[in-house]
């Protein structure tokens, strides 16, 4: 499988057979191509010819140097922006909004301030059982309290504690108020879960934690996750697939940024053992060494960004 | 342990007052200034003992008192067995108060569309394509040079004056709520509809409950300009307010009755301000000042 990707990242910008899935197709991405107007330069291509699908179920990690558009390939999904070319199904229908059949996860601003911990996570499920009128039922009291409860189920499953519940947003750590936007995210039961560098501004230790709680959840329901990430160890702990993207060079038009597609081998290894197993560390090299030559091979006159943070490995 | 205090403190960067300091250094002009005043007043009365122009102490209490305790020269004199509830509830200073804020507080609740329309800017595109540019022109109007056309259309009357304040005000407010929205970051909008948010849902329950701390400040910082306008107003054509006295007894060189009430307006913007910030405290214990 290894040699497979090998043999793609040598012709990183030919189009790349579409990963084979069995199971119904979650997110479906075809041909397509975002450029935005640059001024007296033309237009940038971010995005090129990619096709893309993701199972339900699946758990894919987005790769690649900077500017190589995985965050760009986040909103698309979203539905913040549009493709110039292509077409976009999440769950069987066109993007044409940002709805919520996704959930979102970005890096920073992920909790609205004014609202306690528990206010975070509930306002979504509130919002999609109770219009502003039917919360002055009497029913919406009864519901309310039945989702505290659930809320604070997910809070604790999360890792936080009681105490926890009612403090704002500022009143709490980085890996905190990361765990308390994933539980907001997933209360809400999405079938589409992005994560937009969720975890880069955490420290390691948190960061290995908040990883930690993520996968179990993932593993416990299942959910379509997208998780965009500079980190190749992160990439390789937590995800299913690999997606490897490498940044458009102008003069080969019409073909794909998508350098590799592989699906990584699981394991039953808690995270933190995976991570010190000789496979894993292969593993790693591998995807390293590919990531490497991916960005190499992009480079046009200036230096491409390294994609592997070697001291920022969770 | 607390260092001792050095004279090159005076000047550093990194140094950190002590609490008795921070308080004695913070009346220190108070208290020159009164100094400076009393100084001055007592060499102009010893040239001429009935100076009106720096009223002494004694002058300055009789026109509070004045002020406080009796009517307008305008209005018809108090009973002599007039009880001191009355005597205030008919002074000069009440109604001058009473007819003030009437005008001040009609123009700051019609400020508030002001500010919702500012933040519908920021939020909605097209309201924003809709207004910015004719709000950003209106802003550079000189207020006071529309008050012959406010009153041709609105007579000299209260209306005037108050639109006088609004329109002097209102740019203002709506640009800085367009800023002010139009800083909340993306993602929170975004992650607001991913949470079945309608447009309705983000723009009130997102983003104006995350800015109305800062809309709260953005009025107290307004609050000077507002009274500056309500004073023009008052000045130019009243018959009643603080302004309107001021005025009147700039013509009879009644000092004794303008300071009590130059002090009296600061002390009640300066309370004003107070409450708007305890308020804003209070209301949003989330709110974190940059």
């Amino acid at each position: 499988m290894v040699s497979a990707a090998l043999r793609s990242v040598e012709r990183p910008f030919e189009a790349i057979a579409p990963h084979s899935v069995p199971r119904r197709t979650e997110i479906e991405l075809r041909d397509v191509s975002l450029s935005y107007s640059a001024g007296k330069e033309g237009s940038k291509t971010v995005l090129s010819q990619l096709n893309l699908k993701v199972a339900a179920g699946e758990f894919v990690v987005v790769l690649g140097e900077t500017g190589c558009g995985k965050s760009t390939l986040l909103r698309l999904i979203l539905g913040q922006e549009f493709p110039t070319d292509g077409a976009i199904e999440v769950d069987g229908k066109p993007v044409t909004s940002i709805d919520a059949r996704c959930g979102y996860v970005p890096q920073k601003y992920s909790l609205f301030p004014d609202r306690t911990v528990l206010g975070n996570v509930m306002y979504g499920p509130e919002n999609a059982e109770c219009r502003l009128l039917a919360r002055l039922r009497p029913s919406f009291f009864a519901y309310r309290r039945k989702l505290r409860k659930e809320a604070r189920a997910y809070l604790v499953r999360m890792g936080l504690r009681p105490q926890d519940m009612d403090k704002y947003p500022h009143q709490l750590s980085g890996g905190m108020q990361q765990r308390v936007a994933i539980a907001q995210a997933l209360l809400m039961h999405p079938p589409v879960l992005l994560l937009d560098e969720a975890f880069s501004a955490l420290d390691p230790s948190t960061r290995a934690s908040v990883q930690e709680q993520l996968r179990g959840v993932w593993l416990e329901s299942k959910p379509t996750v997208v998780f965009v990430t500079h980190n190749t160890a992160e990439a390789l702990l937590l995800g299913t697939r690999l997606i490897l993207l490498g940044r458009h060079r102008e003069e080969r038009a019409g073909e794909t940024n998508l350098v590799l597609d592989m699906e990584i081998p699981a394991s039953p290894l808690p995270l933190g053992l995976r991570m010190n197993s000789r496979e894993f560390q292969e593993l790693l090299e591998h995807v390293k060494e590919l990531a490497y030559k991916s960005s190499s091979l992009c480079m046009d006159d200036a230096i491409a960004d390294p994609i592997v943070e070697e001291g920022n490995l969770a | 342990m607390a260092q001792a205090f050095r004279v090159s403190d005076l000047t550093g960067i990194q140094v950190r007052p002590a609490r008795l300091w921070t308080h004695s250094l913070s009346w220190i002009l108070f208290v020159m200034g009164i100094a400076l005043y009393v100084h001055f007043s007592i060499v102009r009365h010893r040239e001429n003992p009935e100076d009106r122009v720096i009223p002494s102490a004694t002058q300055l209490v009789q026109g509070l008192k004045a002020s406080v305790l009796e009517p307008a020269e305008e209005d018809d004199p108090l009973d002599p067995g007039a009880s001191l509830f009355q005597q205030v509830r008919h002074s000069m200073i009440w109604k001058d108060t009473a007819s003030s804020a009437r005008r001040f507080f009609i123009a700051l609740l019609l400020l508030v569309p002001a500010m919702l329309i500012g933040l519908h800017m920021a939020v909605f595109p097209y309201a924003g394509a809709f207004f910015l540019r004719f709000v950003l022109f209106f802003d550079k109007i000189v207020a006071l040079s529309l008050l012959p056309i406010l009153f041709i259309v609105f007579g000299i009357d209260e209306w005037s004056k108050i639109m006088l304040m609004v329109i002097g005000v209102a740019p203002t407010l709506m640009l800085d709520a367009y800023n002010i929205a139009g800083g909340v970051p993306r993602e929170q909008v975004v992650k607001a509809f991913t949470l079945k948010s309608t447009n309705l849902d983000v723009a009130y329950r997102i983003v104006l409950k995350q800015v109305l701390p800062q809309l709260i400040n953005s009025v107290r910082l307004n609050l000077k300009p507002l009274a500056l306008f309500l004073f023009a107003g008052e000045m130019i054509a009243s018959t009643d307010g603080l302004a309107y006295r001021i005025a009147i007894m700039r013509r009879h060189m009644g000092m004794d009755i303008i300071i009590p009430y130059l002090l009296w307006v600061a002390l009640l913007l300066f309370s004003l301000d107070a409450l708007l910030r305890f308020t804003n405290r209070r209301l949003h214990p989330w709110y974190q000042p940059r």
